[in-house]
């Protein structure tokens, strides 16, 4: 990740726009930068209070005035544990309060998008920017800024305390920093370097062994156990070797952090004692310094590793905000036609589409029209463009040439919700959420009764196998409904798409086998669910196309033949014509 | 009764606590390989320990001596003459001097410590690591089968590295609390005793506190990271099925589901850093109050001229530098539980058995194979399931024919098909390979002499030519080409930029599913085996190429057995018998013309296989 200063006048960008979703807290925020300011005096002013305890009170024997100020150093202890235990909890609250919206809003923004988004993003990528992509976010807003502000006035008191009791000693004691800030510098340098070749190494590790778990019978089919054995040596020796070098680094470095704190006591003492001969300098301060230079490491260590989560907060930042600035490209009509009754008459009139400009026609020039109540079947081999005329009706993606009409009002002037209520849609991978039977007929819709949908699985007979299921309609489906049979699968999907009640109804018929009793059974459904409704059918079965009161033969994103089974039949050299007898002409040869 | 059920919980404890001694004394022996090495680590830490005491006592002798000097009532010149020419002057460089001395002394030693201590938890860590890997490679696929990819896959990265922080970490923190606190106490105790008692009092509660709190993070990142894959699982679901739930107009339903999640994560996550947040206050509140003890106490018994000024600023070193082992010392024992169930888990792979190994007692078959093979009314279960994959199994397969295997997805055909290089082992009935049982054979004799192309192709991320001569390592560059040739790669191969030298996979070039199936085919052919066995291995490859690489297998493996599984009729029309399996059995078998004759289930098949294939080709 390199990210240099013509960067950084968009991280300001991307800090501002964070700042929005920051914005209700603000007051909260402005009260944890005061008590961290608090916490800060409190914590520093510590040393300060034993430099008067032993001076003013020890050294003159003043018990009373020792209890005193003991008495203070614990309410300061006291205070500074309250304030940091409540600070800390209130920061991380909003923290997870804006980490909570950022990610409903990232989801809400991706659920919305077009379509052709999902195609174009791998789901996998998806779920980081909603899920990882905010974690990354998390130390940065619940404690990671105002723990920096912390640090800041931290190093201010302790150096006003120290300034205050001692200027000399105050250079004396931060003698050892360039020191500090240049080792720390080499080691962030090398062990960036170190890391990544470590992380590399596990990588390389992790790889080796995933593939070899998963390849694991061609390992042993191969009789290759032994050399492989001596492969993952060699990869793993690489892993120890690297992880080796980092602890190099570490064990360089924290000695040496170790031994400039100790330095630095070493020369306080040392200067100190000087001017304590001269009684320029008490034992009181001399024993407050000792203990500034301990705290005066931790906050500087503290703010160099700030830096670092910035930085990736700030990449992950922009993942997110790139996702929320992306165009919707199918959006709502400004003013839409409020529906009357729908009739359910899908009219295509000259539509042509593809995905992107330089990319093949996916449907050229098609026009056609199913009336209501008609069973239009669409028949053509993979890729001719059959699915594609679904999602453009339900406007999934939308066309750029041509129109596309429900009940003679282009499609685009409905509201999307209006529109695609009146659309029955039964996919072909039967997809099924995991969640009861009666979750995922009514999809989450409470307006739909257990009434309805006990109605409506009657109707296409998928409530005897229902019935039977552990729990009937409260069964819990496991992920994508793998408890069940393919056929049952689909039942349910049936059910789904007729309790909405839709006026177009829209298969995509399944071609995965179902046993011959189930298959009899979808069939039965199908013609159930097809009365009454327009039926728009990608046909796989040669029973629905027969039925059909209209036949589309699709071939590369253009409509050959249109007609009725019969019409169909009778054209010579007709491609229908040609599918129909093969599969006649061979049963007639096979029986005869 | 009731004493009866106490025995019997204590002789469970007692047992329990006995397996955990033996597994801990078998993950010790790890260590004597690098015992020289671990000893000095730990001597190292000791004596960094032992110098670093010497700083708070040379700064608390410092003072003292400028508190002799001060009262001595000397007139002392400019801080120049004090600094470098006086008596005082020379005491004070002696003691800096010395104090700079130890404290580098310290360094190296710390420095020291970590090389050896943390570097051989490493080499521990590589050597269980090839260990567990030897291991897994030699299980049998039982196991795999049992046992889910992603857990294995955790045995072998997490568990591995968790168990090196016991021989790393662990050990260091260990033993650097025992001896830093150790000199540490004497030195104070040497001091004043009573002094001692009071600025130790908070210090157990800081051990105590420490390990709840580790403890309690633990736990609840485990329920934390369930939520997490809560919210993750949610929106996988969602985005897979957008189109579903555009259609169905449920994205406010679908967001209210999300939001619900993403809020139980959020007030979870909520619960965890009220209990973070108490960490480092509290840490700050008992050593601080061990400080305001060591002042009040302390500064007392100066008054009563007990002790000096010095021996305070001695002391709260000293509480500083107790600090962090005091701490770690909680969070030690945390580490250490966790490393040990870690250890646990990898000691019951270590010591899972290899039962389909070569029976070592009988004559193991090594001659050469024929390649007649026999099912004797084989039946076989997974194991953890109840349902027979296959039953009642009887086939014979003659030497060098052709056998197709036929039927819908999950029928059993891959199953039947593992049986015969003893991938798994039937749980009824038999194998038999030239006549001799399965079990007979030597191992590697009876997989060296079967070529499989299972179903789903499984190439590793290295070169064409490797994974071709995977088999075969020693097989020459011409040899490799020829099998290419065969499978109908080649001309594929050397249109790469890098010929067979292509990486192939995550780090190498994407093969296309049709090229990834013919370069499985080289790889078995290459091998030049007895018995061929397809599975479904030429389902991306069109059915042109198919002919070809049928037609060139039957050319140069005639008088071989081929086993062929697929969905293609004309795949398996030209075989010599045909297999119809269903649910675990077979219901139909002939050749092409008589099962079509029967207009059974392999005849349903083909009828609806020429329609789709008329409208592939219209």
């Amino acid at each position: 990740m390199s990210r240099d200063s013509q960067n950084e006048a968009a991280d300001s960008v991307l800090i501002r726009r964070l700042y929005h979703f920051f914005e209700p807290y603000k007051y909260w925020a402005l009260l944890a930068v005061i008590l961290t300011l608090s916490a800060a005096f409190l914590g520093t002013i510590r040393p300060k209070l034993t430099q008067i305890a032993v001076d003013d009170h020890i050294a003159t024997g003043d018990v009373e005035g020792l209890t005193w100020i003991v008495i203070l150093l614990g309410l300061a202890l006291v205070g500074e544990f309250i304030i940091l235990i409540f600070n800390t909890y209130i920061t991380r609250w909003f923290g997870q309060g804006v980490l909570f919206k950022l990610r409903n809003a990232v989801f809400e923004k991706i659920q919305s998008l077009h379509v052709q988004f999902f195609d174009k993003n791998p789901i996998g990528r998806l779920i980081t920017r909603t899920t990882s992509d905010i974690e990354a976010l998390s130390e940065l807003l619940s404690d990671g800024v105002v723990n920096m502000i912390g640090d800041l006035f931290r190093i201010f008191f302790i150096l006003y305390f120290m300034l205050m009791m001692s200027w000399e000693l105050t250079l004396i004691s931060i003698l050892v920093l360039p020191v500090l800030f240049y080792s720390t510098f080499w080691f962030k340098s090398r062990v960036r370097v170190a890391f990544l070749h470590v992380r590399d190494q596990i990588a390389r590790l992790n790889s080796f062994i995933q593939e070899h778990i998963n390849g694991i019978s061609v390992v042993q089919l191969f009789n290759r156990e032994e050399t492989e054995k001596q492969k993952f040596r060699s990869i793993n020796q690489d892993h120890t070797d690297a992880h080796v070098k980092t602890i190099f680094y570490f064990s360089i470095f924290w000695p040496i952090v170790e031994v400039l704190a100790s330095l630095a006591m070493a020369l306080v003492v040392w200067y100190g004692g000087a001017r304590a001969l001269m009684d320029q300098v008490t034992f009181g301060v001399l024993l407050a310094f000792i203990q500034y230079v301990r705290q005066f490491f931790n906050p500087i260590r503290g703010l160099s590793e700030k830096y670092n989560t910035l930085q990736s907060a700030l990449a992950s930042s922009e993942r997110i905000f790139n996702v929320l600035d992306t165009k919707n490209e199918v959006y709502e009509a400004a003013l839409p036609v409020k529906p009357k009754k729908i009739r359910g008459e899908v009219e295509f009139q000259n539509v042509s589409f593809r995905y992107n400009a330089d990319q093949e026609m996916i449907l050229n020039d098609v026009s056609f029209t199913a009336e209501p109540g008609e069973l239009l079947a669409i028949v053509g081999a993979t890729g001719s463009g059959k699915t594609t005329l679904i999602n453009l009706m339900m406007r999934f993606y939308d066309i750029h040439e041509g129109r596309i009409m429900l009940d003679g009002t282009d499609v685009r002037d409905y509201s999307l919700r209006d529109l695609r209520k009146n659309f029955g849609l039964v996919l072909q991978d039967n997809a099924l959420f995991s969640g009861t039977v009666m979750d995922n007929i009514t999809l989450g819709n409470p307006e739909i009764s257990r009434e309805e949908v006990i109605q409506a699985a009657r109707e296409v007979e998928a409530d005897r196998f229902i019935r039977r299921l552990p729990g009937k309609y409260d069964y819990v489906l496991r992920e994508r409904g793998d408890s069940l049979s393919m056929g049952q699968r689909q039942l349910i999907c049936f059910v789904r798409a007729m309790v909405y009640d839709p006026k177009i109804l829209i298969l995509d018929e399944a071609t995965s086998s179902v046993d011959s009793e189930t298959e009899e059974l979808v069939s039965r459904a199908c013609e159930r669910m097809m009365r009454g409704r327009t039926s728009i059918v990608i046909a796989h079965r040669l029973s629905t196309i027969q039925g059909a009161d209209k036949i589309l033969v699709m071939h590369k994103g253009l409509i050959r033949e249109t007609g009725s089974h019969k019409e169909l039949v009778r054209r010579k050299d007709g491609i229908y014509r040609k599918l129909y007898e093969l599969q006649y002409k061979e049963q007639a040869v096979i029986t005869g | 009764m009731n004493g009866n059920l106490n025995e019997a919980t204590q002789s469970f404890v007692f047992r329990k606590k006995q397996t955990d001694l033996n597994h801990l004394r078998k993950l010790n022996r790890y260590f004597s390989k690098y015992k020289g090495s671990v000893l000095l680590g730990m001597l190292f830490l000791t004596a960094s320990n032992f110098f670093l005491i010497w700083i708070p006592v040379l700064i608390r002798r410092t003072m003292d001596e400028v508190e002799m000097l001060g009262s001595s009532a000397e007139n002392y010149g400019s801080l120049f003459t004090i600094l470098f020419s006086s008596e005082a002057g020379a005491i004070l460089a002696f003691n800096s001097l010395l104090l700079i001395g130890t404290v580098i002394l310290y360094g190296v030693l710390l420095f020291a410590t970590r090389q050896t201590l943390i570097v051989s938890s490493r080499k521990v860590e590589f050597d269980i690591r090839n260990d567990v890997i030897d291991k897994l490679l030699r299980l049998p696929q039982r196991y795999f089968a049992s046992n889910r990819s992603g857990e294995i896959y955790i045995r072998t990265t997490e568990d591995v590295a968790r168990v090196r922080e016991y021989f790393g970490p662990v050990l260091m923190y260990t033993v650097n609390t025992i001896t830093r606190a150790g000199f540490i106490i004497v030195m104070m105790l040497i001091v004043n005793r009573e002094l001692t008692y009071w600025a130790l009092l908070p210090l157990p509660f800081l051990s105590a506190f420490a390990y709840w709190v580790s403890g309690f993070i633990n736990r609840y990142q485990l329920i934390i990271q369930e939520q997490y894959s809560k919210i993750a699982g949610k929106a996988q679901e969602t985005f897979s099925s957008i189109r579903l739930i555009k259609a169905f107009n449920r994205s406010e339903h679908e967001q209210a589901l999300f939001e619900k999640e993403s809020d139980e994560y959020r007030k979870k996550k909520l619960k965890l850093d009220l209990i973070e947040s108490l960490f480092h206050p509290t840490l700050n509140l008992l050593i601080g109050a061990s400080v305001l003890i060591v002042i009040w106490k302390g500064g007392v018994m100066v008054m009563d001229g007990v002790i000096t000024i010095g021996n305070i600023a001695e002391f709260v070193i000293y509480v500083a530098y107790l600090t962090w082992p005091v701490a770690s010392l909680g969070y030690t024992v945390n580490v250490l539980q966790k490393s040990l169930a870690s250890w646990e888990r990898i000691d019951s792979l270590l010591t899972q058995p290899v039962d389909i190994e070569t029976a070592a007692d009988s004559d193991t078959v090594t001659r050469s194979v024929k390649g007649e093979i026999e099912f004797r009314n084989v039946g076989f279960k997974y194991p953890g399931s109840d349902e027979y994959a296959l039953k009642g199994i009887s086939l014979n397969i003659a030497p060098g024919s052709n056998v197709a295997l036929v039927g819908r997805t999950g029928s059993g055909k891959t199953t039947l098909v593992n049986l015969i290089p003893r991938l798994f082992d039937p749980t009824e009935g038999e194998i038999l390979l030239d006549g001799i049982p399965l079990k007979q054979w030597n191992l590697e004799q009876l997989r060296s002499a079967i070529g499989y192309v299972p179903q789903e192709t499984f190439l590793f991320s290295s070169t064409i030519r490797e994974n071709i001569a995977f088999g075969r390592a020693d097989a020459k560059m011409d040899e490799v080409e020829k099998a290419a040739e065969q499978a109908r790669l080649l001309e594929n191969i050397l249109d790469f930029e890098k010929k067979f030298d292509t990486m192939v996979g995550e780090r190498g070039i994407t093969l296309s599913g049709g090229q990834k199936q013919r370069t499985a085919i080289a790889r078995a052919i290459l091998k030049e085996p007895e018995i061929v066995i397809l599975d479904d291995s030429l389902s991306a490859v069109d059915t042109k190429t198919e002919d070809e690489i049928l037609n060139h297998l039957k050319k140069n493996l005639s008088g071989k057995t081929a086993i062929i599984i697929s969905h293609r009729i004309s795949t398996v029309k030209n075989a010599d018998i045909i297999f119809y399996i269903q649910e675990g059995r077979i219901i139909e078998s002939g050749t092409h013309s008589e099962l079509i004759k029967k207009e059974e289930r392999y005849f349903d098949m083909y009828q609806k296989q020429m329609l789709e294939q008329e409208l592939q080709n219209i």
